[in-house]
């Protein structure tokens, strides 16, 4: 990515409180990102919601990136009304690590975080009601992973409820 | 979840409910006729959205992109086609710009039309149905005489538009335009002075503006809270920036206040459709874009004021012709989570209500 | 005493009612009597598909380039052609199109380069058996034809 570094009032919060857990501050096309380490996240979301007028949480999600060491990508997007800013927060996660939830800090994040644990598998520590959103309860399988194949379904699912052999 | 207390009803409003525009299940648990508590179960529409753009190339994949929203499908449509041209690092042509804003505000009209019509018809005034959808039928007819089709309309192309205006554009939208304000007066003149319907909606589904920002609603919900904050006024696109227009905002959050809210915002935007096509700029309608979209490695998050809320698009891209990954941020989704704190203490009845105010389209929902 | 004349009288619920009465004048009645009203769709309707003959030689124009096969998000063209070693074109031989899945996005009309295929204004493609939808080149060539009812 042709990123260029990202300097300001919010990196230097980040730097100043999270220190070595910051890893990169970078613009995009003129959209600013942070790269934190996946420890650092929560804090950083309390932060800024505390500190820097960050009141909206638009968004979460994920990347799967099956190759990589550390397999997913998570990803927050922030808004503050005051400052009119939209800052993204990136951290990876290798598989098996459980995130910590932003549901204290933002009650928005709550069927956010079920719909990545519904299609990534990436499960939120201390989540209220962490169970799947969009898929049915008993389906097994994280769909929007890279490995699972664009039309495969859990067949046992499919015959137990539905009654139908195969799916195509 | 393991107690069963003798005072409680669980009451299910099933995927299949006149009143739930669409496939929406509320698991309600009643004390009588009072709301204690509500579950939504989402996902009878769960298409796949995300999963297909993995592996349609960016081309292909906007005919999908209508089908989400289906009411908004042009607006859409606009947001997919920016987020794309941001990560092409292209911008369209001011004509195509105008043109796009004049679609998109036409579409913002039919969406609310239909949204009153059949909010109107969950608390039980038949008559407006009617009358909204003869309006919207003119709209879709402007539709259909641009690129050919009435709900998923495919309107746009990453990169500017497909289609030059047909003869008689400006005249169609014009005349919609003169008729149209002496509608919203006549929904006006049935509704909005109607002790029923003032009963029925005053003190209902409230959510003041600190809780609409935990929750993070946006659009008409977050502007009748009195947070005047519209994404065409705060970060502008597409050309929005030449147009003046209002942000109609109310104070309390409640019901009623949204429907003010919106019957405003459809005014607003006949003065936006009537800046716009009084001067269209000239010149071409697509700009230099390479003939096979394949944007450089990267990311990137564009967002639009659609009727329903912020709509943005997080796309990834490896640099090859598929996106690597297309994150839709739907506004009914996250709208949606707000409706257990609105509907505590509320009657059945109210609930019905609070569901067609928050405005939701299950296809959005789902994706 | 004025408000609760109003209250009483039921005034706001009448003008409610008076807008209802206003529009019952027939003159505003604007239902289409379908299927005895067919809707005039407009010029750039997308509906059936159709592929176009030359009108003097009755033949093909289409190049068997492939390009809307490509531009299908559904894949669900297939073009078949042999190469004709006179001319050095491709003669097209077998043209299937799925209309089960097509969604009438318009994707193969805008990459014909030759307007061989073409969106018509045909709204009326109804059939009784999934089969019945997937159509060769001679029902693409012919166009739909729906059973014409006495009027």
């Amino acid at each position: 990515m042709a990123t260029v570094p990202w300097d300001g009032a919010i990196p230097e919060l980040l730097r100043e409180h999270l220190g070595p857990a910051v890893l990169d501050t970078l613009l995009y096309l003129d959209q600013p990102f942070a790269v934190l380490s996946l420890t650092a996240m929560l804090p950083a979301l309390e932060l800024l919601h505390a500190e820097a007028g960050f009141d909206y949480l638009v968004d979460i999600t994920a990347v799967d990136y099956p190759k990589r060491e550390c397999r997913f990508d998570l990803v927050y997007i922030v808004y503050s009304h005051s400052r009119n800013e939209r800052v993204r927060l990136k951290a990876q996660v290798p598989v098996g690590q459980k995130p910590l939830s932003a549901v204290p800090v933002f009650l928005g994040a709550n069927w956010l975080e079920r719909e990545v644990f519904d299609m990534f598998g990436l499960e939120f520590a201390g989540h209220p009601n962490l169970c799947r959103i969009l898929m049915p309860d008993e389906w097994s399988g994280f769909p929007l992973r890279k490995d699972y194949g664009i039309t495969q379904m859990d067949n046992t699912w499919v015959q137990n409820n539905l009654g139908i052999e195969s799916g195509q | 979840m393991t107690s069963i207390d003798a005072n409680e009803l669980v009451l299910n409003m099933g995927p299949q409910h006149p009143s739930t525009h669409g496939v929406l299940r509320i698991v309600l648990k009643l004390d009588g006729e009072r709301v204690k508590s509500t579950e939504c179960i989402i996902g009878y529409l769960h298409r796949g959205v995300e999963k297909i753009g993995e592996n349609r190339t960016y081309v292909q994949f906007a005919p999908y992109v209508d089908r989400m929203d289906y009411l908004a499908a042009v607006s859409n449509g606009l947001g997919y086609c920016l987020a794309v041209e941001k990560l092409m690092n292209s911008v369209a042509p001011p004509r195509a710009q105008a043109v796009r804003v004049i679609l998109t505000e036409l579409n913002r009209i039919s969406s609310h039309l239909l949204w009153l019509g059949t909010h109107a018809l969950d608390i039980g005034a038949i008559t407006p149905l009617f009358y909204t959808l003869r309006e919207r039928e003119e709209v879709l007819k402007i539709f259909e005489n641009y690129c050919g089709a009435r709900l998923t309309t495919h309107a746009f192309r990453i990169g500017g538009l497909q289609y030059e205006l047909y003869d008689g554009f400006e005249q169609q939208v014009n005349t919609f335009c003169d008729q149209f304000p002496a509608k919203v007066d006549e929904y006006e003149e049935l509704l909005s002075g109607n002790r029923i319907w003032r009963e029925r909606l005053r003190g209902v589904g409230v959510l003041d503006a600190a809780t609409c920002k935990r929750y993070g609603v946006t659009g008409p919900m977050l502007r009748a809270a009195g947070v005047p904050w519209d994404l065409r006024k705060a970060q502008p696109y597409s050309g929005y920036e030449q147009y003046e227009f209002d942000v109609p905002t109310r104070t309390s959050g409640d019901t009623l206040d949204r429907y003010f809210v919106r019957l405003d915002e459809m005014r607003q935007s006949v003065r936006i459709v009537r800046q716009a096509i009084a001067n269209i700029p000239t010149g071409p309608i697509m700009a230099k874009i390479a003939k096979v979209i394949k944007p450089p490695v990267g990311e990137a998050y564009v967002s639009i004021e659609a009727p329903k809320g912020e709509l943005g698009y997080f796309i990834v891209s490896d640099g090859t012709i598929h996106p690597y990954r297309l994150r839709v941020r739907p506004p009914s989704f996250v709208n949606l989570q707000a409706l257990d704190y609105m509907a505590k203490g509320a009657l059945v009845a109210d609930v019905v209500a609070i569901i067609g105010t928050i405005d939701i389209v299950l296809g959005e929902v789902d994706r | 005493m004025k408000n609760f004349l109003r209250r009483f009288l039921l005034i706001d619920l009448l003008q409610g009612l008076w807008v209802t009465f206003r529009n019952q004048d027939p003159k505003l009645v604007i239902t289409e009597q379908y299927p005895s009203q067919r809707p005039a769709v407009s010029e750039r309707y997308r509906g059936a598909p159709r592929l176009n003959v030359h009108p003097a030689t009755q033949e093909t124009l289409c190049i068997s380039c492939n390009l809307c096969a490509i531009a299908c998000p559904e894949n669900l063209i297939v073009v078949g052609s042999v190469r004709n070693p006179e001319t050095k074109r491709k003669d097209l031989i077998t043209f299937t199109y799925d209309l089960s899945r097509c969604m009438f996005c318009g994707l193969c009309e805008d990459a014909c380069p030759v307007d061989a295929l073409e969106l018509t204004q045909d709204f009326e493609i109804a059939s009784y058996t999934r089969e019945g939808l997937i159509w060769d080149r001679q029902a693409l060539e012919e166009g739909p034809r729906p059973t014409q009812y006495r009027q």
